[in-house]
This record gives C-alpha cells, structure tokens and sequence, in this order.
C-alpha cells in the first residue's frame, strides 16, 4: 500500500479504512520547549502563546508524527479561577494553595474571562499551532473536564468527600466549571483546531462507581452537554484518561469520542493491555491511543523503549488482525503526557516515533 | 535512600501519626525528611519542623504518571543532595495510588547518585468514621488498603470495640494478606511499632514488581 499522508493516516483510523500504518504520537507537550531554544522555562512556554505554539511546531518538525494535541497543564483552569499555581523553572506548574476551605466557597466561584489569563494563553496558542498545522496532520486543543478542574482548584480529597456530605456544593461549583468549559470550548472553537480532547480523569473506577460518575460528571448537564457543544462547534470529540481503570463504556461508547487516550497498569488487576482494549470492541468505536509507561522516556535506554513499542505495535496488530480490522485503529503512543522534565530523554521520543513507523507497518 | 509511604484518606489522622513516627525515629537516631503531598489535609506544622530540625517539602497533586512525577522526583533527588537523610517520610493523599508514588519515586535514581528502597506501605484507616468512609469513598480507600503492606486501625482509643472490629473485618475482605495493627497517634500506641516496620523492612520495588506481577496476586490473595 502506498504510504499516506499524517492526515489521511489518521482519517483511516478514525473512518475504518484501511490503511498503510498504525498512527504514531508520543504526547509529547511541554518537553517540546526544549526545542525551541536553550533556558526556556515552563514559565515562560505556559505564558507566550508565541512560545506555546512554537514548541507544539517544533516538536512536528523535528519528529514527523501522526497527530498534535496541545496540553499545556492541569492547573490553567484552578489558576485562572484565583488558585496559586506554583510555578518552578523546570517542573510542571501545580496549584499549591487550593481555594475552596469550606463547603460555602464552592459557591464563591465565579466564571473568568477567558480572554485572560492562561485560558487566553492556550487559546490562543493553540490558534497558532493551528495555523502552521492544520495542513500536515490532525491538530486538537487540550481542556480540563470540569470534575477535574475542580479537584484542580479545591483539592481532591475535599472534592471527594464533599460529594457524599456536600453534593449541592459541589454541584454548585460544577455548574460553574462547565460554564467555565463552555467559553473555552467556544475559544478553541474559533481556532481551527479539529478536535479537542477532554482530559475526563475521574472517570476512574478506583475512584467513582458509574453512578457516582454519572451524577458528578457524566451526565447531560456536565461531560455530555459539553461533548456536544464540541461538535456544535465543529470539532471532533477527543478523550483522554489515564486513569488505571477508565469508564470505558461510558468515555468511549457514551460520549461517542473519536479519538480516547489511555494508559496501561500492568500492576492494576482490571487495567486493560492494548490487546484487552481491542478484542473488547472499543477500537471498533474510536481511534484508539495508548500505552507506552510515560516514564521509558525518562527512565528507558534508547534500546529499551525501542524493544517496548516494537512489543506494542506486534500486539496492536496482532489484535486489530484476531477483530478482523485492516485499519489503523490503534495509535503507538504514550499512556500520557511525555514528562515535560528537563531530564527527558529526546532520542527516547524519536526511537519511539521511527519504532512505531516502522514496525506499525500494516501487513 | 529508603522511602516510607503513610497512607489514608482526609482525616485518618495521618499528620498526627508522621509527626510521633518522626519523632521517635529521630530519637533513635536516624536522618528524616518529610515530603507532603499536599491535595488534602496535610499541612505539617513549621515550628514542628523548626525544633526538630527536618526537612520538609511539598509536592501536589496532578496527574502521578506523568505531570507530578517529575515534581515528586525532583523533591527526591534535591533532598538526597541537599540533606542525604536516611529515610523519607511520603504523605501522599487519599486520592494517590501507592505504587504509583513507588514507581515515581524510583525515578528520582536518574536525578541523582542514589538507590531507592522502599519501607513497607502503610495504610491508616479512621475506625471512627468507618460507616462514613464506606458510603462516601469507598473506592479511594479500598484501593489503599488494597495496596499497603500494612494497615493501621487509627483512633482505636476513641472507636468502640464495634467499629473496631468492623474495620478490621473491612481491611479483610479487602486485602486478605495485608497485616493488620491498632494505632492511636493521640496515645502513642502503635507507634514505635511503625517504626520498627520502617525502619527493618523492605517492600518490593515498582520495576521488580512489574515482572512478577505482584500487584496482581496481592490484590487477589
């Protein structure tokens, strides 16, 4: 089969066509600003949309893969909502001081503009790798679900346990988070961007039963009128989890998600291999993405990431193969985020890329 | 450098338990550091830092696979060179998982000249608020009492005998092997034998666990 283009790739795994390869995409995000020139901070990348954008183009240029998801991190939300994020040279920004103390401060939130801020930061730099893109592969903007910016911005063991002793409250301040998510989908909605990838983490059975999910994310008023609104706006839904046990019925099936992104626990009973994801049916309803361990990238010699994903496209293709499905249903890529860490091996994410390429060959 | 994970959900009453451990082991006279993992509850008290002379820092939470990882390594490998204590104190929250803290921490070996061992994973469960726990997280609870090395009953000095032995039973049927003891940070009981389980053994590490699939036969007993 002649070889195709990163988009038409993507199109056949997303359509159920066939096709030349298996779709190859590290998450590859924050470690980008180390292409872009020596001493960029996090800082500095998560506050120029300039920057931003430039890492997301860079890291294309230099590694030639399939698809571009901009993740930016999970405290743009909690931080424009008034949370102090600490903000670290090299580490991922995270929110140390929550701001919810008590049950009545769920009601104290209040929508920001999302014109400012990182909100303004992602959307707009989002537009610009867009831009530069949207011609050579798949792009997707990357947002907070709103149980996750919650737990984001008020801690998420008072979330927890809130919901069982304070559910109005915490109803109250979920209400505010997907009015939240509303003007950001309509922001990214402007952008160009195809899909937009919802980061829906509580969607976790080690966590939340399916009622208990249903009632504080799932439903109608939350993740479903948002996943709707997505379309609306023009953009393919797309998920991502890694969680160790994700509602896979209700994100892939449910949510009718294009695209799902998870990870894999070879320690957790339950957590499911590529090959449990595909011989289950789900790769018959999405574009399926996962697993390598984020931490070969930091961890793994060049070698042994390069053994692990030519393990995981012989498994991948194995399954798609036993489902009888000739196409590439399933993308090579990690289980999450590539860690940002200034430590992250970047011949461990092109020996990944040009491993996938080469042995996600469909036979 | 050995890290020693003090697990529980919000209000097991783990602050309390860390500072009368680190206490006694600094009376014992070992090297200690605190790294507080603060989502929740945790918020050690500066002077108790101050008189005691540790060292102590935060991480947050996030996403433990990826995102928080490198923070929580990071704390690892600047404790070790700044400090080099011995033993680790870990206060993760009620919503991480303990092998993935195991896993992170091992990754801190690549930011500095170090090796992780890993203490025994200790599990608190609250017996006074037992009937709460159950209805409002059990799934947070269960697993970190299905991935402890050993579960404390906390509060036993304040729970009835009832609630005791229900927690007990819980702890169980939700982790067969796990070894169970009575704690109560408020009288001291149980304390210097968490020490000693620190102190003296060792719990696999994440990359030796991987291939044995150990997680899996202890969840299934």
């Amino acid at each position: 089969m002649a070889d195709m283009t990163h988009i038409e790739r993507v199109m056949a795994g997303l359509t159920g066509e066939k096709g030349d390869r298996l779709p190859v995409y590290p998450i590859a995000c924050g470690v980008n600003r180390k292409l872009i020139g020596n001493g960029i901070t996090y800082r500095e990348w998560a506050h120029d949309p300039k920057m931003y954008a430039q890492g997301f183009i860079e890291g294309q240029k230099k590694y030639n893969y399939d698809l571009c998801v901009g993740l930016m991190d999970l405290s743009v939300m909690a931080g424009d909502l008034g949370a102090h994020v600490r903000m670290d040279e090299q580490n991922t920004p995270f929110v140390d001081v929550p701001i919810i103390n008590n049950p009545e401060d769920y009601e104290k939130l209040q929508v920001p503009d999302v014109k400012k801020g990182r909100s303004a930061v992602l959307i707009e730099g989002t537009k610009l790798y867009c831009d530069y893109l949207k011609d050579k592969v798949i792009t997707a903007g990357f947002v907070e679900g709103p149980l996750l910016a919650l737990t984001q911005t008020a801690g998420a063991e008072r979330v927890f346990m809130d919901m069982f002793t304070n559910p109005s409250a915490v109803h109250k301040a979920l209400e505010t988070m997907t009015a939240f998510d509303v003007e950001l989908t309509k922001g990214f909605g402007t952008t160009g961007c195809a899909g937009l990838c919802w980061d829906y983490l509580w969607g976790n059975y080690s966590c939340l039963g399916d009622a208990e999910y249903e009632e504080f994310e799932g439903c109608k008023k939350y993740a479903m009128g948002l996943n709707e609104l997505t379309l609306k706006e023009g953009m393919a839904v797309a998920i991502h989890n890694c969680a160790d046990l994700p509602h896979l019925d209700t994100q892939i099936t449910k949510f009718k998600a294009s695209i799902y992104s998870m990870a894999y626990y070879p320690l957790i009973p339950g957590s499911m291999s590529a090959a449990e994801v595909i011989a289950g049916g789900y790769t018959d309803k999405c574009l399926v993405g996962g697993n390598l361990d984020p931490q070969l990238f930091i961890r793994a010699s060049v070698e042994k990431i390069t053994q692990m994903t030519k393990d995981l496209c012989q498994e991948v293709k194995t399954a798609l193969c036993k489902r009888g499905l000739d196409s590439p249903k399933y993308c090579i890529a990690s289980g999450c985020e590539v860690p940002p860490d200034i430590n992250t091996k970047i011949e461990n994410i092109q020996a990944m890329v040009e491993t996938g390429k080469k042995y996600g060959v469909m036979n | 450098m050995k890290v020693s994970q003090i697990a529980g959900f919000l209000g097991s009453g783990k602050t309390t338990a860390v500072m009368k451990i680190v206490d006694e082991l600094m009376k014992r006279g070992h090297r200690i550091a605190i790294v507080v993992n603060d989502v929740g509850e945790i918020n050690v008290d500066a002077k108790f830092i101050e008189s005691h002379g540790l060292k102590a820092k935060e991480i947050a939470g996030g996403c433990i696979c990826c995102q928080i990882a490198g923070t929580f390594s990071e704390t690892l490998a600047k404790l070790h060179d700044s400090y080099d204590p011995e033993i680790v104190i870990v206060e993760p929250s009620g919503v991480a998982i303990p092998w993935g803290l195991k896993r992170a921490a091992e990754y801190s070996e690549a930011k500095a000249d170090m090796v992780i061992e890993h203490a025994p994973v200790i599990t608190l469960v609250d017996a006074t608020r037992i009937d709460l726990l159950v209805k409002a997280v059990k799934r947070l609870v269960e697993t970190q009492i299905r991935e402890a090395d050993v579960c404390f009953v906390n509060k036993v000095d304040a729970a009835s005998p009832a609630d005791i032995a229900k927690t007990e039973q819980m702890i169980k049927e939700m982790n067969p092997k796990v070894e169970i003891a009575h704690m109560s940070s408020e009288t001291g009981l149980g304390i210097n034998y968490a020490c000693d389980i620190i102190v003296d053994r060792i719990s696999p590490r994440y990359d030796e666990a991987v291939e044995e699939e150990r997680l899996k036969k202890q969840y299934m007993g």
